[in-house]
């Protein structure tokens, strides 16, 4: 069926809340209250539209669509019942925009640009309260800019039924907090600082961090466990620095994850600002590799050569010291890295034992560039899962931490452990394609889940995005800077973007086609 | 110590358990006994709300915010309140409050609320939620000086 | 000029009491409502054009019948968290005839099916609801309630406590929920209310005391009283600057003026009338040359620019300032707003303190116009009728006392 929106004919079906038909297709709507996973409340009375027929104007998240529905959502009329709603939202608001997080993705912001654009009539003083108030989970709240919208009261008391936030009082002394000695605390809490549409919640982690029109956007997917929910990655990258990652935002999915994240997930931002400092560590000549260790970056930074050389307690026993080459200063050598290391590791690919263990959370391109690969140098490739049976929950996290493991199983990658363990034991060399496991496992430790230590006596080489304890490594670019297609826990197929700037490190499937 | 209701509150908790379709709909009544009983309500009473309607503490407090009866703090002194309300300051309400204020507020804590209902008899006041309507200065001198 | 139908046994000793109660007719119209099948009650209901009491004046059988269609459990609440200031008459029925309402919700749950009802009851009358509470006790052990009743009817009291809001009926359900008392949105089309999610009727009081009356005599016996369209009688009230305040049960109709002088004794002190605010605070005042043609009846009084409401007068004098007494109802206002939707929460507020600056006489041109533009904003645009009440009240002050208000203009 169709209705009229502005004159225009619309394609929906009866029964349909017009605020999502009109969301759906791109009418400008002002809203507060409506959220599309959080329903309608009807408080905030900016979606007023004309409807043909009626009196009065009505807000469109309490519509439903009928057949022949004419709706005017620009009238002259409408737009001054819209400016006089903001005007009073606005009232008592502290118009503190540039001490704002907020700021510039504010709906208030937003709204006035659009319809309000008035001189204040406030001729009488503000109503005071709270600011600043800790509520826990990274969260603060200042109660003066909120507009009472009660999203975060409904995310807390229908979605995650913890039930900790509330409004008290009433009237205009009504405002949204905690209970007295009482916190903000579940596992998705920080959510509503996201569906907050003002500067009222705003979010410890990033707060004051960048200003939001300094920040670009990729459409993403979290690596932070099976379940692939759909985000934002939140980057830049200035004059002096290199691309950074701010935050991650939910990005709606109505099939995975709503408009929400985990707190976990959406903090594993942090990971992406990670990097391996590539090194390599030649094997002495009894065959024992030093494990060592150096001091990052910054320091390195102002180096022109390699000349720090932090050696762990472990190498101070080495009679050989071992020669390292860091990362960064790598970009002012004329020999790029990579390539010296690859001259290394192609040595390494002529040893006749060897194993490799890929991460389940790499992307389905990625395993394949890894299968061929390891086909051509006749390489035993394994992947196994990183479970962990105390993260997941009857929501969105899930138990399996890896991002692609049913894109493994697809690619009929072996998970057997077992085998992976005997191929292991009578490996020479083994390679590790970005796998938790053997990371940070130090050498002669157990495995976890496993009986078996990562035996002495190995080359070991890491493609690795973030940093290792030993071995050969050769940083690749996270998946922050890739594209790709993962496949989560549902069998959903998903692809993900990547950011605009170029990282330092070379991606994977780069690095194993200058490798053949 | 946690917070328990008392016999007789118990005995009539459990009978108002099966007048209500859900255990939520107790929370009015609950608040009220806890007053009664406490003379305010506590964080503790609270707590013992949530879990006797199953619901999240902040839910109970946030109710109990809402509502101006309930108090939250307890009170040192015995409360009056006086009505400001149209009806009774059209007769004089204001003189009332001005009396209290100046002769009896170190004894009572004087409250001024919105109306209650008795307006026939304005201008009134409650002593203890009791109404005290048709007050003049003197009989409120009277009341409140025997108490 | 009084009428007494539900006011008929006000003035008997202890007729809260049920043995006194019984010898004063109190019980006899159940002997005939069990000879009426239930729908004929309500169609006698429908007949008698008995209209909600609570302030809105809708037709009463219709909304039985919308709660008398569903199958199921089904709930009668009845609203008597009377809170509109200059009304209160529903606390007479409560404390003189308490059984009068518990004859009237037995007819009542019979007809459209309920075995369980609440009265809400505004926390403030806790003396008032004592007695209620008391008489209900008498009743079950007389078994005129309780399973073993003919009709087995349960009254549960509900206490309020303190919250304006909760006399509107959806806000009064979600407080008897165990919610703060916020309303609801309103349905597009007609339903019954909802108490935890099962077909539930609100009516006020003085609208289920009116019932025994209608059942015991029929529905013509009460058309007989009031106008065509405002049938029987009310529990008008009268109070402010007037000689007899006080509750009289008068028919529809009857004269404002005649009302007043007859029943509230006159202008208090022999002053002048300068206006009368008809039907409590939330309706639009009438000045005094309105209040001479004014009839209580709903229709005359809209046709005026106001309302009937709850029937509560409040009668100012000639010496009443206008902005005092229009600051001490929108602090009402400001004070009872339950704040979730954006213009009552910062409309009530807002106006209340720009007419401080009235009072105080500091006030601009520029003051009078915000009153008159967030009037406006307040009017039609929230989930209830409560800023558009405090809307009414101000256009209403505004209109026909401007003058006051421009003389406080520096």
């Amino acid at each position: 069926m169709k209705i009229l929106v502005d004159n225009r004919p619309i394609e929906c079906k009866e029964g349909e809340l017009l605020i999502d038909v009109l969301i759906n297709n791109g009418v400008e709507i002002p809203h507060f209250c409506y959220q599309q996973d959080l329903g309608m409340d009807g408080n905030c009375r900016m979606c007023m539209v004309e409807i043909k027929g009626q009196k009065r104007p009505q807000i469109a998240c309490d519509t439903f669509v009928c057949e022949n529905l004419e709706v005017a959502t620009k009238s002259e009329k409408i737009n001054e019942v819209k400016r006089s709603i903001l005007e009073l939202e606005l009232l008592n608001h502290p118009v503190d925009c540039p001490i704002c997080d907020q700021a510039g993705e504010c709906k208030l912001q937003d709204y006035y640009m659009d319809y309000g654009l008035y001189e204040s009539h406030l001729c009488t003083p503000k109503t005071k309260k709270g600011k600043h108030i800790d509520l826990g989970s990274n969260v603060i709240l200042d109660q003066e800019r909120c507009v009472l919208c009660m999203r975060c009261v409904r995310f807390t008391s229908n979605i995650t039924k913890t039930g900790e936030l509330g409004v008290i009082g009433r009237g205009d002394k009504a405002r949204i907090a905690v209970a007295p000695n009482h916190k903000l605390q579940n596992p998705y809490a920080m959510n509503v600082v996201e569906l907050c549409p003002v500067g009222a919640l705003t979010s410890k982690d990033f707060r004051f961090a960048q200003r939001v029109w300094f920040l670009d956007s990729a459409k993403s997917i979290c690596h932070g466990c099976s379940r692939g929910c759909n985000i934002f990655i939140d980057y830049n990258e200035t004059k002096y620095t290199n691309e950074k990652v701010y935050r991650f935002r939910a990005r709606r999915n109505k099939e995975i994850n709503l408009s929400f994240l985990c707190d976990f997930g959406r903090l594993s931002y942090r990971e992406l600002n990670e990097s391996a400092d590539c090194f390599v560590v030649p094997p002495r000549n009894d065959g024992y590799m030093g494990s060592v260790a150096i001091q990052n970056s910054d320091e390195m930074n102002h180096c022109e050569r390699s000349t720090v050389i932090y050696s762990s307690n472990e190498m101070s026993h080495c009679e050989q010291s071992a020669v390292i080459y860091s990362s960064n200063e790598m970009s002012h050598c004329e020999q790029s890295a990579a390539i010296y290391n690859s001259d290394f590791v192609r040595n390494l690919l002529h040893i006749k034992k060897k194993v490799a263990l890929a991460s389940p959370s790499l992307s389905l391109e990625q395993l394949q560039a890894i299968q061929e690969f390891c086909q051509k140098y006749k390489v035993a490739l394994f992947s196994l899962p990183y479970i962990d049976e105390s993260f997941g929950d009857d929501w969105l996290k899930t138990n399996d931490r890896s991002a692609n493991f049913a894109g493994v199983k697809e690619l009929n990658i072996s998970t057997c452990q077992e085998e992976f363990e005997s191929s292991l034991k009578s490996a020479e060399v083994v390679i590790n394609f970005d796998h938790n496991l053997l990371k940070s496992h130090m050498r002669g430790e157990r495995m976890r889940g496993s009986a078996l230590g990562v035996p002495e006596n190995k080359n070991i080489i890491h493609f690795s995005t973030s940093k290792c304890e030993h071995g050969t490594v050769l940083a690749i670019a996270n998946f922050a800077h890739e594209s790709g297609t993962l496949i989560n826990c549902d069998g959903l197929r998903q692809e993900f973007y990547a950011t605009k700037y170029k990282s330092e490190a070379p991606s994977l499937i780069e690095l194993l086609e200058v490798l053949k | 110590m946690s917070f328990s209701f008392n016999e007789t509150n118990s005995l009539k908790i459990e009978f108002l358990a099966k007048r209500y379709p859900q255990k939520k709909a107790l929370i009015l009544p609950l608040l009220w006994l806890a007053q009664k009983q406490e003379g305010f309500i506590s964080e503790k009473a609270m707590a013992k709300i949530s879990e006797l309607s199953h619901m999240p503490y902040m839910h109970i407090y946030s109710v109990a915010s809402f509502y101006s009866m309930f108090r939250l703090v307890k009170n040192e002194k015995k409360v009056v309140e006086v009505c400001r309300t149209l009806s009774c300051e059209l007769n004089g309400s204001e003189e009332i409050k001005k009396h209290l204020l100046e002769n009896h507020s170190d004894k009572y804590e004087i409250v001024e609320v919105e109306c209650m209902g008795a307006c026939g008899g304005a201008p009134m006041c409650t002593l203890e939620g009791k109404y005290i309507e048709n007050v003049t200065p003197q009989m409120l001198d009277e009341v409140l000086n025997a108490n | 000029m009084q009428t007494k139908i539900v006011s008929k046994n006000f003035e008997i000793p202890h007729a809260n009491i049920l043995e006194v109660a019984l010898k004063n007719g109190r019980y006899t119209s159940l002997e005939k409502l069990f000879t009426y099948q239930p729908q004929e009650v309500i169609d006698i209901i429908k007949t008698s054009n008995l209209r909600g009491k609570g302030g809105g004046g809708a037709p009463a059988g219709a909304k039985w019948q919308l709660a008398s269609d569903f199958a199921g459990i089904k709930y009668l609440v009845v609203n008597a968290d009377e809170s509109e200031p200059g009304t209160f008459k529903d606390r007479q029925i409560i404390s003189k005839d308490p059984h009068l309402l518990i004859e009237g919700i037995i007819c009542t749950c019979y007809a459209i099916g309920a075995n369980s009802s609440y009265i809400y009851v505004r926390g403030e009358y806790e003396e008032f609801s004592d007695i209620l509470q008391a008489a209900i006790d008498e009743a079950y052990a007389k078994n005129i309630l309780g399973d073993e009743a003919k009709y087995p009817v349960e009254i549960t009291i509900h206490r309020g406590a303190g919250a304006y809001i909760c006399g509107e009926k959806s806000a009064l359900l979600e407080s008897l929920e165990g919610n703060r008392g916020h309303p609801r949105l309103k349905p597009k089309s007609p339903e019954p209310e909802f108490y935890f999610g099962e077909p539930t009727l609100v009516n006020n009081v003085e609208t289920i005391a009116s019932v025994p009356f209608i059942i015991e005599n029929g529905a013509e016996a009460y058309t007989a009283y009031g106008t065509d369209c405002s049938c029987g009688t009310l529990l008008f009230a009268i109070s402010g600057h007037v000689q007899n305040a006080g509750v009289y049960e008068a028919e529809f109709g009857v004269g404002m003026w005649d009302y007043i002088q007859k029943l509230g004794g006159g202008v208090k002190n022999g002053k002048k009338l300068k206006a009368v605010i008809p039907g409590g605070a939330s309706t639009p005042i009438l000045p005094a040359h309105l209040v001479m043609e004014a009839k209580l009846d709903y229709e005359n009084l809209k046709s005026l620019g106001s309302a009937l409401g709850t029937g509560g007068m409040i009668v100012l004098d000639e010496d009443t300032s206008m902005v005092k007494a229009l600051k001490n109802l929108l602090r009402f206002y400001h004070h009872e707003s339950c704040g979730q939707c954006t213009p009552c929460r910062e409309g009530t507020s807002w106006v209340d303190k720009t007419l401080d600056k009235f009072v105080n006489k500091t006030a601009t041109l520029q003051d009078l116009e915000v009153l008159k533009s967030v009037s406006k904003s307040m009017n039609g645009q929230t989930i209830c009728v409560f800023a558009p009440a405090a809307s009414g009240v101000i256009d209403g002050f505004l209109e026909h006392f401007e003058a006051e208000f421009l003389e406080c203009i520096v």
